[in-house]
């Protein structure tokens, strides 16, 4: 009798403790001018207001850019800051179902393809060039010589895997000719130095490197609907954070100031960063991006840009077998192997101003 | 005395020797596959726990197919050509040729290390900025060393002949302070020039030593591989790993990483047995 006693106290107890707790979601950014924000959103208590309203809990936790995609594809963290082809070769392609609830902004320029000693894109076979293979760096690449009809000169190029953290350095110590793909800050370091100038860059690609915050599929659909509330959360408090950013005078320079020091940067080199990034800085603007025709293209592009290079997983024979589901309801590829999906509802509820 | 269970005098029993030994490692593929078996169950299409049958395919591809880097020549028909060029083969080929380089590359730290320890003046002139040296983290200096060696082949070796090439000297000085004086007195009572005593007396008894010193930095040595291959390069063990990383091919991953030590373990083998072959007087390790 005690014993049963006892066991009703605690189970009570616990049922109690678990319903007047609230549940927690984290989401991981790492640094890029279109992501910074998060620090910003974290720090300033935006996060918190929003969490609050929607009865969770949101924890925000910075990461580089890999360990964050390991973070997400592990599950241990529910969302995440990343590209739309990291989203579609991680978590996607690795069988973690993958929803995008905010297209946040696009790469206008933010990667670069620069060479030394006015090298032209028909030069570069034979040549070195060094960039982080696999990545948007190699996407760009590929567009850039395609769109030039150069698509050939490719399985001519050599290419050097070089990590991030050494490209610049690596680039400028080599004496010989040859070309870098890389980002911002590096592309505006690199750019500074003389004889290299820029041959490609992704504002000649507008809208194919997207910038997004994706949440897991499994954490939105929790039968508690927890995971929707924590999605509005985030959308909610990244709106408010927008129009911040996007105001002018003293208070948004102020702002600015705040989420550069995000990324141990200054406001002007931060500001630099921003006029090559597209950012959507109202609801309206990205749901309008997402629905546009030619967005179905450059989601393809990208995909068939990730199966030729083996990135959906050797096992993959097909691409259709990681689909993508775009926001009007169609799919690419096969209907039940549905892995990547965008969700405008968030944004629209923003748009509408009903979060 | 009792010679009971875990105390010095136990003397267990060949199974008994045989059964402890091989548990771990038991109770290592049994916990991965119990883990990967678990996350399969929960999404069939894991990648970061691959399985048994998903590896082995992994491995079969890797020793049998080109690297997708290469152009696919004419179908080589036989499996020992398939294996030559093969993308494991090529990897193990980069990396074994820069391996080589940087470890005759350290054999001039033993010769320097042996002349600071018997000749006091390159003693004064090395000692102070080898130890200083020493403490240096050489992966910091990479940077310099993409400026002073590009960023090909040299780089890489002098990443690890820098990072290394310290340890072995700072040893073999060591080393040579420790041969008794008496010995050395001896060998020029006896007629031998200073070179006599430096190479045929010490550096004759310190090096079966001097030459496990290098082996167990195998490891060292094979990190800073890794890690120069890593930052850049266009093949090799090490940057296949780095580019599966980024669409976690663990599936190819974890048997590229079990074949780096099985090549690992063959190296520091023939180099027990090579330095028992040349020093048969040679007792430790």
């Amino acid at each position: 009798m005690r014993r049963l006693i006892v066991s009703l106290v605690l189970t009570s107890f616990f049922s109690f403790s678990a319903l007047a707790e609230k549940p927690t979601f984290t989401v991981g950014w790492s640094i890029y001018a279109g992501w910074t924000p998060y620090y910003y959103m974290a720090k300033s208590g935006l996060m918190r207001k929003w969490a609050d309203k929607y009865g969770v809990t949101i924890k925000v936790q910075r990461f580089d850019y890999a360990p964050s995609l390991d973070a997400f594809v592990a599950k241990n963290i529910d969302a995440c800051t990343m590209t739309n082809m990291e989203a579609l070769d991680m978590p996607s392609a690795s069988g973690v179902p993958t929803t995008s609830i905010i297209v946040g902004d696009y790469s206008n320029g933010n990667d670069a393809l620069l060479v030394r000693n006015g090298l032209t894109l028909k030069d570069l076979a034979g040549k070195k060039t060094l960039l982080v293979q696999k990545t948007v760096s190699e996407y760009l690449l590929d567009r850039a010589m395609t769109i030039n009809g150069l698509r050939d000169e490719l399985k001519k190029m050599q290419l050097v895997n070089t990590s991030d953290s050494d490209i610049a350095t690596a680039f400028l110590s080599e004496k010989t000719p040859l070309g870098v793909v890389t980002w911002k800050p590096m592309v505006s370091q690199l750019l500074k130095q003389k004889g290299v100038s820029s041959l490609f860059n992704s504002s000649q690609i507008p809208g194919e490197i997207m910038d997004l915050t994706v949440v897991r599929t499994d954490v939105l659909e929790r039968p508690d609907g927890s995971g929707q509330r924590f999605a509005k959360a985030l959308a909610g408090a990244w709106y408010e954070m927008m129009a911040e950013m996007s105001a002018s005078g003293p208070a948004a320079d102020k702002t600015l100031a705040s989420i550069a020091e995000g990324s141990q940067d200054t406001l002007a080199s931060y500001r630099e960063q921003l006029s090559t990034t597209k950012m959507f800085f109202t609801p309206k603007s990205a749901v309008d991006f997402s629905t546009a025709p030619d967005f179905k293209t450059k989601m393809a592009l990208v995909r068939d840009f990730c199966f030729q290079h083996g990135l959906l997983g050797s096992n993959t024979k097909s691409a259709d077998e990681v689909a993508i589901r775009y926001p009007d309801g169609t799919v690419l590829g096969k209907p039940d192997r549905v892995r990547l999906r965008f969700d405008l509802t968030y944004m629209q509820l923003a748009a509408q101003g009903k979060l | 005395m009792s010679a009971g269970f875990l105390l010095i005098h136990a003397k267990p029993s060949r199974s008994a020797v045989l059964v402890l030994s091989w548990f771990l490692f038991a109770a290592g593929i049994l916990a991965y596959l119990y883990a990967a078996s678990a996350r399969h169950r929960d999404n069939p299409e894991d990648r970061v726990t691959p399985t048994i049958a998903q590896m082995a395919k992994g491995m079969y591809d890797a020793a049998l197919k080109p690297a997708e880097e290469d152009e696919a020549g004419e179908e080589a028909t036989t499996l020992p050509k398939r294996f030559l060029g093969s993308m494991l083969w090529k990897d193990t080929k980069a990396s074994a040729w820069r391996f080589g380089v940087s470890m005759a590359l350290l054999f001039p730290a033993v010769i320097l290390g042996l002349h600071m320890g018997l000749f006091p003046y390159v003693g004064a002139f090395f000692l102070r900025f080898v130890l200083f040296f020493d403490k240096i983290v050489a992966l910091s200096l990479l940077p310099i060393l993409f400026i002073a060696f590009g960023i090909d082949e040299l780089s890489k070796i002098m990443l690890i002949v820098v990072g290394v090439a310290p340890t072995i000297l700072l040893d073999t000085f060591n080393l040579t302070r420790g041969v008794p004086p008496e010995q050395i007195v001896k060998a020029f009572t006896l007629g031998a020039s200073d070179f006599d005593v430096a190479y045929r007396v010490v550096l004759k008894q310190i090096f079966p030593r001097v030459f496990n010193s290098i082996r167990l930095n195998l490891k060292a040595v094979v990190l800073f591989l890794f890690a120069g291959e890593m930052i850049a390069s266009t093949d090799g063990l090490a940057y296949r790993i780095a580019l599966l990383r980024r669409h976690m091919g663990m599936d190819v991953i974890i048997p590229y990483v079990l074949w780096v030590a099985l090549l690992l373990f063959l190296v520091d083998l023939s180099m027990r047995r090579i330095n028992q072959w040349l020093h048969p007087w040679f007792r430790e390790a």
